[in-house]
């Protein structure tokens, strides 16, 4: 904190499942507890909706770091969402290492919807630990020119 | 189907480092099926070059683009009009769709973005494993539905060899002995005669030993 | 729909009163297809409650929670409203009352009244009062969103009655308004009428009528209140100046020993009250201010509310002082001077403070004890409705019952366990009508594939809570720059009927098609603003909320500039999100009116009867083999009610309705569906036979564990047992009492530890009662009851004194240095410190007997909450949707709980709760359908590959393969997890409300800047 120059301010994608850690955060709330502004929330109905591709692009657009955030093992409304967005996040930490981002930049956290106290310390520990990485190394190079998605659909053709 | 794998992400980057404007393009049939080139890895390819130029402060413009298949024509027709605005054409595809993609759009280099491996079956989700080998004359009908071309690793006609131990393959463990498996499987059938029928060396002309191969239907050939 | 039964008469039922808890019941009534009429004496409802700021232990704004309760009972049209109303006489019975209503002039009329404003500006004078800190606050409507919407004018005290009626822009003022008289016949009814809070003039000693410094909790949430005298801020009455030190003193007017300084009994809610406010005070007005509690014992009984008390000493520095006397005069230097008596000590202190805050308790006033004696309803020695342990909610008159404070001071979630409580018993005498009155006119959904996107931006202050934290003004005035944004505004608070009205408005004339609030979160406010799109003619799901309370500004409050970048960030989410929403049509399905009540004790088998009552098939499972829970090893209440003959009573009637299905030995193996049709399996049985059954709803009611510590020698030595332990020696073998001479009692003995940290509410009671039954067998016993705090609370108080008075002897102990207790052949010896004799006493004890309350049964539910996915709380037990105003519904819809499984209680307790289930499982099976909502995947066949990912991963296998060779989800089948959407390898798979573009708009709309 002592540092003269303004120290780096990442910015970090929670994916929050609306059953735990989404009502976590609300709670979070409630109670008054504060955590870092880094943190930005896209809520969805089950961490297992998070597609490796919303992942993916979470970085592509700038973001220094992303977690998703589900359900203690076995409370998935959905049975096992978190387990598989467990596995997609490994994946996603393959992938972003072979483009050269360090894999520490993603994780999966589970909480329970009670656990204000655990999602503001989530929130605390992650942005600290994007903190020390410093700027996602893709940040600072050009910007990204929009990139076309066709919409044809193929089978069209038939 | 026909199932393939990414390459590693250095290896395309290298292949289209010289271009700035690709166009990536997917492939709706077995290459989805099998996870390796569907839309979703397109996107995925696509954000990871993305990413990848951005970093070495390279700006590069990706089109994505998925075919229904890119093994016929007609589908590939549809890239026309994208093809002008790219220097280079990525394709996720197996080798059949990378190499109709280059026939038709001769001006422009046509690069793989996969690896094609075998024509196989899915075990469980995500899982698929090798089954058959296109030999042209198959023998499955004597072998218990077990392709011994496709399954041995010596690809031994009347097995088994001398490798096997506990219904596994001298090479690997993890690999089932498929001569092994034929045998359980035709005494569960109660067939084993059919193991006694000795098969004539493999003549491997119909699996491409004479040369690429072509199938021309008479009737529906134009 | 259908509902199971309509064997009751026609007609209606009379809630009195308007507070928390009327609007309960009436909406309660309401919801499950009953006509009521609710009448208020005061000019608008919401009662104490709209007074208060902030209410524990999740210091939420009390305006926030209160106002969506509010709107909707001013909505329901089932719900006929009528204030300033008094009952006059009532005649009849159950089933046929006929009551005398008559209504006081208010000389507006309500449907023209907007509200504006300009009476009061141009005629103060004629505009009637409001209570509060300062009779003349700005407004006479008593809190900003209050229903109904309108002034009160009274006539007598204008003098240009012309010149007012001009004043009113749109003609609402009647000057010839009259008292009208009205007499109608009402099946059943429920009194709500609450009670008043204890004035503290009379105790000179306290000088509150002449310190202005001095005031009562009441007045100083007033003066917490944004919406107060102060407007928010914290300012001595007497120089307008911020106070560094405030006191607090406890039991004004309650537990007092002279008729002259108050009521006898404990008013329950203040201790809690107390340690909000000074929660609040720190928080809010600096953490350098000092909070002192000055009190007898800290009472803080109710769910996590002992660990909100420990958080307030450890980590507020709240300071909390035991003592005896207190007396108040003030200094010479403008502070005010408390003298008092340390518990600990001989000599009186004197100390001075800047505020002192009385803390009052509740009484009933003379109106509410004539109310009561018109009604021919019998009232306890202080007041209070009579009711017993097993009918907590039945007056002593059939056809009557009572909700909320007129049946015993209590705290808001107690109120509304009653109130729903109250509208199951009410309920039984007035059938189901079918809803006869038009269905609120929706206009037709307004088409917008054509129209170019616009997008409304509404952003709430929400009083200090967003506005004080974040500047509103600057998102209003960034929303603007947004693509597609043509709207923007700061709308105060968001949720109001008046603020919704125009957000209303603004979407008609605007012509808006897609909406951002800025708000609070929209797990509790989305289903409101999609409402109101769908009334302000569009598809209700062209709405999102970015959530600026929760999850900015309640967390950021440290850092107001980053709130208000994080503010712009999430609106900008909001607005990309929307843009590319569409239009979405809602699934639904016909409900199963069967219900599933888990656990065959107290609180299960009240529940089953209740709803078996009403017609509806009820299957019970209990673990145990046979029914009756823990209840079973008690025999009697502190009332001296006898436990066993009415357990057995329940068993029988459980037993014997052919409405109920009884599974003993019954284990829950799995669970699956939705709210209105859940399945569950369960293996019933010695031979583990497997049931399956399909039910609308579940009640929990698989309650606690009597909790057996290891401690002070519990099971090791056959002097020492529990208090639950004797209660049948306490009956059956009085000979073996007789030769006890000397009993001590340890309280807390496994409770407020580490390993339990809550307080089992229940301990306190049962010693006093085994104290006293001791006594009346063995007068010559000598007890002791060495204790932490004693929460006798509410009537209990008045037994607590009567066993002080017959000569138990209490001893306070610090639980850094417990009793010991070690065996000293068939005794055993008991040494503890007495902090006023200041020094180690020891005694040879007959009997040792530990208060070990409940502990939670911690394998049981962590089981069941699995199988049910449904959260708990740290301490094991189920954690309920709403601490303050769901205290029956769990987070998910179609559960409900009652008795111990949702934290420790009495039987009264649990038999309300369990008639408060019962309450509200009926207006959840009422609705007949089940909303299924929007958010369900769809395949885009054109993009299928077939691939069968989407059927595999599926959790509940809904994806199939169709003959077009395509994957097919059925929506009435479909959860909408999402899986299936993240996992397809073609992109071919969409979960509305969640598509991808919506997730992808959200991302940009954040980072943007980043990369742009």
């Amino acid at each position: 904190m002592s540092e003269p120059t303004p120290q780096f301010e990442p910015v970090i994608v929670a994916f929050c499942c609306h059953y735990c850690a989404y009502t976590a955060a609300d709670q979070a709330g409630a109670q008054r507890l504060s955590y870092p502004a880094n943190v930005k929330i896209v809520r969805v109905p089950c961490s297992g909706k998070v597609d490796a591709l919303h992942l993916l692009r979470a970085f592509e657009k700038g973001a220094d770091g992303v977690y998703v955030a589900g359900c203690l093992e076995g409370d998935c409304h959905f049975n096992n969402g978190n387990t598989r967005a467990a596995r997609r996040v490994t994946q996603v930490q393959k992938l972003i290492e072979e483009i050269g981002i360090e894999k520490e930049r993603i994780e999966m956290v589970l909480m329970s919807a009670g656990m204000g106290d655990r999602f503001a310390e989530v929130a605390t520990e992650i942005t600290e630990k994007i903190r020390a990485l410093g700027p996602s190394p893709i940040r600072g190079g050009k910007p990204a020119p929009a990139r076309a998605q066709t919409k044809a659909s193929a089978k069209a053709a038939k | 189907m026909i199932t393939a794998e990414r390459k590693p992400l250095e290896e395309i980057v290298e292949s289209v480092a010289s271009f700035d404007r690709i166009l990536l393009v997917g492939c709706n049939e077995c290459v989805t099926v099998c996870a390796a080139g569907g839309r979703k890895e397109v996107g995925l390819l696509a954000s990871a070059l993305n990413m990848t130029f951005l970093k070495g402060g390279k700006s590069v413009q990706i089109t994505e683009h998925t075919l229904e298949r890119q093994c016929d024509p007609e589908y590939v027709e549809e890239l026309s009009q994208l093809v002008g605005g790219a220097d280079a054409i990525l394709s996720m595809a197996c080798g059949a769709g990378v190499q109709e993609l280059a026939r038709r759009y001769k001006d422009k280099p046509v690069l793989p973005a996969l690896n094609t491996m075998f024509m196989g079956a899915s075990e469980r989700a995500g899982v698929w494993s090798e089954r058959c080998a296109g030999c042209g004359n198959c023998v499955l009908g004597i072998t218990g539905g077990i392709c011994p071309i496709a399954r041995c690793s010596k690809r031994i006609m009347n097995g088994p060899c001398g490798g096997s131990t506990n219904g596994k393959c001298e090479i690997s463990d993890d690999v089932d002995c498929a001569w092994h498996l034929i045998w359980e499987r035709l005494k569960a059938l109660g067939q084993t005669d059919l193991y006694e029928v000795n098969m004539d060396a493999k003549d491997w002309r119909p699996a491409g030993g004479a040369g690429p191969r072509t199938i021309v239907r008479e009737d529906l050939a134009e | 729909m259908t509902h199971p039964q309509s064997n009751q008469s026609e007609g209606k039922v009379l809630v009195v009163g308007g507070g928390m808890g009327g609007m309960r019941t009436a909406l309660d009534l309401a919801e499950s297809g009953r006509d009521v009429v609710l009448v208020d004496k005061a000019v608008s409802i919401g009662g104490l409650m709209t007074q208060l700021d902030r209410t524990f232990p999740t210091n939420n704004c009390d305006l926030c929670t209160l106002s969506p309760n509010l709107s909707q009972a001013g909505r329901a049209h089932r719900i006929d409203l009528r204030t300033m109303t008094r009952v006059e006489a009532t005649k009849g019975e159950q089933g046929a009352f006929e009551v005398t209503l008559t209504t006081t002039p208010r000389h507006i009329d309500i449907d023209r009244c907007t509200a504006c404003g300009d009476c009061l500006r141009d005629h103060p004078e004629c505009v009637s009062f409001t209570p509060g800190l300062d009779h003349r606050a700005p407004t006479c409507m008593r809190y900003p969103q209050a229903i109904p919407q309108a002034y009160s004018i009274n006539m007598e005290q204008c003098a240009d009655v012309d010149a007012l009626v001009k004043s009113c822009p749109v003609g609402a003022i009647v000057i010839d308004d009259k008292i009208t008289t009205v007499t109608e016949t009402f099946g059943s009814i429920v009194l709500a009428p609450g009670a008043e809070v204890y004035d503290p003039s009379p105790i000179a000693a306290l000088g509150y009528s002449e310190q202005p410094d001095v005031l009562t909790s009441l007045e100083y949430e007033r003066l917490l209140s944004a919406s107060g005298p102060t407007g928010g801020k914290l300012l001595r009455p007497s120089n307008g100046q911020a106070p560094k030190k405030v006191a607090w003193l406890q039991c004004v007017g309650s537990r007092a020993r002279q008729a002259d300084q108050g009521v006898s009994y404990c008013s329950s809610a203040c201790c809690m009250f107390a340690i909000k406010e000074a929660i609040v005070t720190k928080e809010r007005f600096g953490t350098d201010i000092e909070t002192t509690i000055f009190n007898m014992d800290i009472r803080t009984s109710g769910k996590g509310y002992e660990a909100y008390y420990q958080r307030s000493k450890d980590t507020d520095e709240v300071r909390f002082v035991r003592c005896r006397t207190q007396n108040l005069q003030a200094g010479e230097t403008g502070a005010l001077q408390l003298r008092y008596l340390p518990e600990e000590s001989d000599t009186f202190v004197t100390e001075g403070f800047d505020m002192v805050v009385l803390s009052t308790g509740f009484f009933i006033p003379e109106d509410i004890r004539t109310l009561a004696d018109q009604l021919k309803v019998d009232l306890n020695a202080h007041g209070f409705a009579l009711t017993d342990s097993f009918h907590p909610v039945s007056t002593s008159r059939a056809g009557v019952y009572v909700a909320g404070l007129f049946e015993g001071p209590k705290d808001i979630p107690e109120t509304m366990v009653q109130a729903s409580a109250a509208a199951c018993m009410a309920a039984t005498h007035v059938g189901v009508t079918p809803d006869a009155s038009p269905t609120e006119e929706l206009p037709p959904e307004r088409k917008i594939d054509d129209e170019p996107v616009r997008v409304g931006v509404f952003v709430c202050e929400c009083g200090e809570n967003i506005g004080g934290v974040v500047d509103v003004d600057n998102l209003v005035s960034h929303a603007q720059t947004l693509g597609d944004v043509t709207h923007s505004e700061n709308v105060g608070y968001g949720c109001s009927a008046e603020s919704m009205e125009h957000i209303r408005e603004t979407i008609v004339e605007q012509k808006l098609n897609r909406v951002v609030i800025g708000g609070c979160s929209p797990r509790t406010h989305l289903t409101r603003f999609q409402d109101l799109l769908r009334k302000a003619g569009l598809n209700r799901y062209l709405v999102d909320i970015a959530n600026l309370r929760d999850q900015d500004a309640w967390v950021h409050r440290d850092a107001p500039e980053l709130a208000t970048a994080k503010g712009r960030e999430l609106i900008q989410m909001g607005v990309a999100a929307v843009r590319q929403s569409k239009p979405l049509a809602d699934q639904t399905l016909p409900m199963s009116q069967d219900v599933l009540v888990v656990g065959g004790g107290v609180a299960g088998m009240s529940a089953a009867l209740s709803l078996a009552g009403q017609g509806f098939k009820v299957h019970l499972a209990e673990r145990e083999n046979e029914l009756g829970g823990e209840a079973r090893n008690l025999r009697r209440t502190l009332e001296g009610e006898d436990v066993r003959t009415q357990i057995e009573h329940l068993v029988a009637a459980t037993e014997g309705h052919d409405k109920i299905q009884v599974y003993t030995g019954a284990l829950i193996v799995d669970h699956g569906g939705m709210p209105g049709k859940f399945t569950t399996g369960m293996q019933v049985g010695p031979q583990l036979f497997y049931r399956q059954i399909t039910h609308g709803a579940t009640v929990l009611a698989t309650g606690a564990l009597a909790n057996r510590p290891s401690v002070y020698m519990l099971g090791e030595h056959d002097a020492v047992s529990t208090q639950h332990d004797i209660e049948s020696l306490l009956e059956d073998d009085t000979d073996t009492v007789k030769t006890w001479s000397k009993v001590v009692m340890i309280q807390c003995a496994g409770s407020r530890t580490k390993e339990n940290p809550a307080c089992s509410r229940i301990c306190c009671q049962s010693s006093i009662k085994n104290a006293l039954r001791i006594l009346d067998v063995n007068p010559a016993a000598s007890i002791w009851v060495l204790y932490r705090d004693m929460r006798t609370i509410g009537m209990q108080e008045d037994a607590y004194q009567e066993a002080r008075r017959r000569g138990v002897i209490f001893v306070r102990y610090d639980p850094e240095n417990p009793p010991q207790v070690e065996p000293v052949d068939d005794k055993v010896k008991v040494t503890f410190h007495d902090p006023i004799l200041a020094d180690d006493l020891s005694m040879h004890a007959d009997r040792v007997l530990l208060s070990t309350g409940f502990i939670a049964d911690d394998e049981g539910t962590e089981e069941l909450a699995r199988i049910f996915r449904l959260p708990r709380t740290e301490d094991g037990y189920l954690l309920e949707d709403h601490i303050k105003l769901r205290p029956v519904d769990l987070p998910t819809l179609g559960f409900y709980v009652a008795g111990t499984a949702h934290s420790p209680k009495s039987i009264k307790e649990s038999v309300a709760q369990a008639q408060a289930a019962a309450s509200r499982v009926q207006t959840l099976l009422a609705r007949g359908e089940i909303n299924l909502g929007a958010a369900v995947a769809r395949v885009e066949a054109s993009r299928c590959a077939a691939c069968l990912v989407c059927v595999r991963a599926c959790p509940y296998g809904v994806p199939f393969i169709n003959a077009d060779g395509n994957s097919e989800i059925d929506p009435a089948l479909c959860h909408g997890c999402g899986i299936c959407a993240a996992e397809c390898p073609a992109k071919a798979i969409q979960l509305q409300q969640f598509d991808d573009d919506q997730i992808l708009a959200k991302l940009e709309g954040l980072l943007e800047r980043i990369t742009a």
